[in-house]
């Protein structure tokens, strides 16, 4: 039966132009996605890049003015703009600590459009001065975007509707399910390689248009074939599944308007609310501290370090004796009394931040293990993960970026606490940032969803045909 | 080669089918007259499994029709009242279709030569069947019993709606099969093509069988009186 259900339904899509359809949606969905995808990140490269080559002329010119100063000219610099201060340097030449895209980051815009991807910490910056929040439109926010996720998650699943909807019915209604259900077959065998075919033929058109869409947008295929292949895993298991509910739909429910509405009806429910459910749930179980009531805490904190700066310095440089200066005619100044309140104020404010970062990390995690109930935000944060602009992604880069913050202030410290002036020499001792991605273990809920739907595939056919005959007179 | 014992098939307080009991031999054809809602139909679809008995029994090539579904089958062919093919594929695509998901495969030339058995023209083989009559649809329905290689046929109706010229094909070509040694049960209003194709004919209302004839029992006037009278006494009753 396979080799003729093979043979006739390419027929009979061909002849009813169901591939020509499928297959120029597809290219314009794909074509306009990656388009979309890829302008977005250059977008993004080219912030990055701008960041660095200002940082570039920056550094030519302090260079040149430390030369200057080195070999004993005058330079029109205000004292306290003078690069061989270590101050100035950390300041006004901090890296540009940036999460380049990844190759594949045309996929998904994920958290891209709510984060920034480089922040540039200073000497005598905090932590909570670095700013991860872009500034985004929040209309561009409400739509969300139109990339290749987007197209695989919401309206991927509204193709194989339309496709796979009526395998059954419209047999009924048509006339031809008595003729077929005369033959030797079991009709749910039948319904299933229909459905098999269709799967099989709408998945080598997705592979086919987004291997030419990549293709137009110069994708290096020999460099990241593995992202390729596991993209277009992930596409194929998300197919199943909605293949899958077809089946059962098909099996279950006898009219071809009604198989339209149910299925509608489980798009509305895995990709629309379960989603929202879950975050909402994750908001209400584990809500986050008050943003603002943190923001008092922090300028109480500092108001009050203010106050006792002179206590704060004497305490800290009791705690670091290899700061000690035996020279009588160096001072302390502003900026050792601020930098020694600034680690005070670190550390009393670590409850307050663990706190909030602490809920915000079980939020994440409860939507975590409840994602696997939407098959749709499994995809969405597999295939964020891919393209690197997961939730995951940006924390990890917080993280680096915050490390890196920490690193660039203790090379500045003992300059500072030493009074030691900052030489062109010291200039290649600079710490330098380079991101690194975290991977992950995002292919096994992948695989978690092709479980779901086998489970379906056999609990159509193994445990409700002693209850329920399909109906075939109807 | 068609055996029903006592079948019955009632739908909640409805009987559809009371204790139906009727035997069709190798080459003969058995007519069902009745109304509307007498059971004939019913009685196809119980031994084509598209719904199961209450009570009772019925078997095809003395195959339990209940238990093994997918074997007899293998041994019937069934035309509907309205017989309907694929609009996109022509009569050779759709006969080699319903063959090969049948388990029978043929080359192009034995599927024509089916088809020319049935009495399709055979400019009309390679055309999409979008436009076939339903006189043709039939055809290609037969042609598919014979590429089957069917002993038993099941027929709903099959000639309502034909014109009198293709009703009398349709009757030919009924012949021909009985020829071949099918067993062939058809449910039908047409009193006339029943006396013309039978060996047998039953009456059936509110799901019994009434009244049952060998052909060469009555003439067609009688036929058409005993039939009335059945209907009409039992409305009577009733």
């Amino acid at each position: 039966m396979l080799r003729y259900n093979f043979k006739y339904e390419w027929l009979l899509l061909i002849r009813n132009r169901w591939i020509q359809l499928l297959s120029i949606l597809l290219f314009l969905l794909f074509g306009f996605a990656v388009y979309n995808g890829n302008q977005k990140v250059e977008a993004r490269q080219a912030n990055i890049e701008t960041a660095v080559n200002e940082l570039k002329t920056q550094e030519a010119e302090t260079l040149s003015v430390l030369d200057s100063l080195e070999k004993g000219h005058k330079v029109s610099v205000s004292r306290w703009r003078l690069p061989s201060r270590p101050v100035v340097i950390g300041n006004s030449l901090s890296r540009v600590v940036n999460m380049p895209a990844k190759s594949t980051a045309f996929i998904a815009t994920g958290q891209s459009d709510l984060f920034s991807h480089y922040v540039e910490p200073t000497v005598t910056g905090d932590d909570l001065s670095l700013s991860y929040t872009e500034m985004t439109s929040p209309v561009q926010l409400l739509f969300g975007s139109f990339d290749l996720a987007f197209v695989i998650i919401y309206l991927l699943p509204l193709l194989i509707i339309a496709f796979s909807f009526n395998v059954l019915a419209s047999e009924r209604e048509s006339g031809t399910l008595k003729l077929l259900a005369s033959q030797p077959i079991r009709i749910r065998t039948w319904v299933l390689q229909k459905l098999g075919l269709r799967f099989f033929w709408l998945v080598l058109c997705i592979c086919i248009t987004l291997i030419i869409v990549f293709a137009i947008f110069s994708f290096h295929f020999a460099a990241n074939w593995t992202s390729l292949l596991v993209l277009l895993a992930y596409i194929i298991v998300y197919a199943l599944f909605w293949f899958v509910l077809a089946f059962a739909t098909n099996i279950w429910i006898h009219s071809s308007a009604k198989n339209a509405i149910a299925l509608i009806g489980f798009w509305v429910l895995f990709v629309l609310l379960s989603p929202s459910i879950l975050n909402q749930l994750s908001n209400s179980l584990y809500p986050m501290p008050s943003r603002t009531l943190m923001l008092n805490q922090v300028r109480t904190l500092k108001a009050e370090a203010t106050k006792k700066q002179d206590e704060i310095l004497d305490s800290y440089l009791r705690d670091h004796p290899e700061y000690a200066i035996n020279d009588s005619t160096q001072t302390r100044n502003f900026y050792h009394r601020y930098m020694a309140t600034q680690n005070l104020i670190k550390e009393e404010l670590r409850p307050v931040v663990e706190k909030f970062e602490t809920q915000l990390e079980s939020q994440h995690q409860w939507a975590h293990t409840f994602s696997w109930l939407s098959p749709a935000l499994t995809v969405q944060n597999a295939l964020n993960d891919l393209a690197g602009t997961s939730e995951k992604d940006y924390q990890e880069f917080r993280h680096q970026s915050l490390a890196f913050a920490q690193e660039w202030r203790n090379f500045f410290l003992p300059f500072m606490f030493n009074n030691q002036e900052f030489k062109k020499s010291d200039y290649k001792n600079l710490p330098a940032f380079e991101f690194t991605y975290k991977k992950d273990a995002t292919h096994l809920r992948i695989l978690g969803l092709l479980g779901m739907s086998l489970l379906i595939i056999l609990f159509v056919f193994v445990l409700k045909p002693k209850n329920k005959q399909v109906n075939i007179v109807a | 080669m068609i055996r029903i014992n006592n079948l019955t098939k009632t739908y909640g307080d409805f009987t559809a089918l009371d204790a139906l009991s009727l035997h069709v031999n190798e080459g003969e054809i058995y007519c069902l007259l009745g109304a509307n809602g007498a059971g004939k139909t019913t009685t196809i679809n119980l031994l084509l499994g598209f719904i199961k008995p209450t009570s009772g029994s019925a078997y095809i090539n003395d195959i339990n029709v209940v238990e093994q579904p997918k074997l007899t089958k293998q041994h019937l062919a069934y035309i509907p009242e309205n017989l309907m093919l694929y609009p996109s594929l022509t009569a050779i695509e759709n006969l080699d279709y319903f063959s090969g998901i049948a388990n029978k495969k043929f080359k192009k030339g034995e599927l024509e030569s089916f088809l020319e058995e049935a009495g399709l023209q055979t400019s009309a083989f390679n055309k999409s069947v979008a436009k076939y009559s339903k006189g043709m649809r039939q055809k290609v329905g037969i042609a598919i019993a014979l590429a089957k290689d069917a002993k038993v046929l099941l027929l709903d109706e099959p000639t309502s709606g034909l014109d009198p010229k293709a009703s009398n094909e349709f009757g030919q070509l009924l012949q021909k099969l009985r020829g071949k040694g099918v067993a062939t049960l058809m449910a039908t209003h047409d009193l006339f093509r029943a006396k013309e194709v039978a060996t047998t004919i039953g009456v059936m209302k509110d799901g019994q069988l009434k009244q049952q004839w060998s052909v060469d029992e009555l003439s067609l006037k009688e036929l058409e009186d005993s039939y009335l009278e059945t209907m009409s006494y039992n409305t009577l009753q009733s």
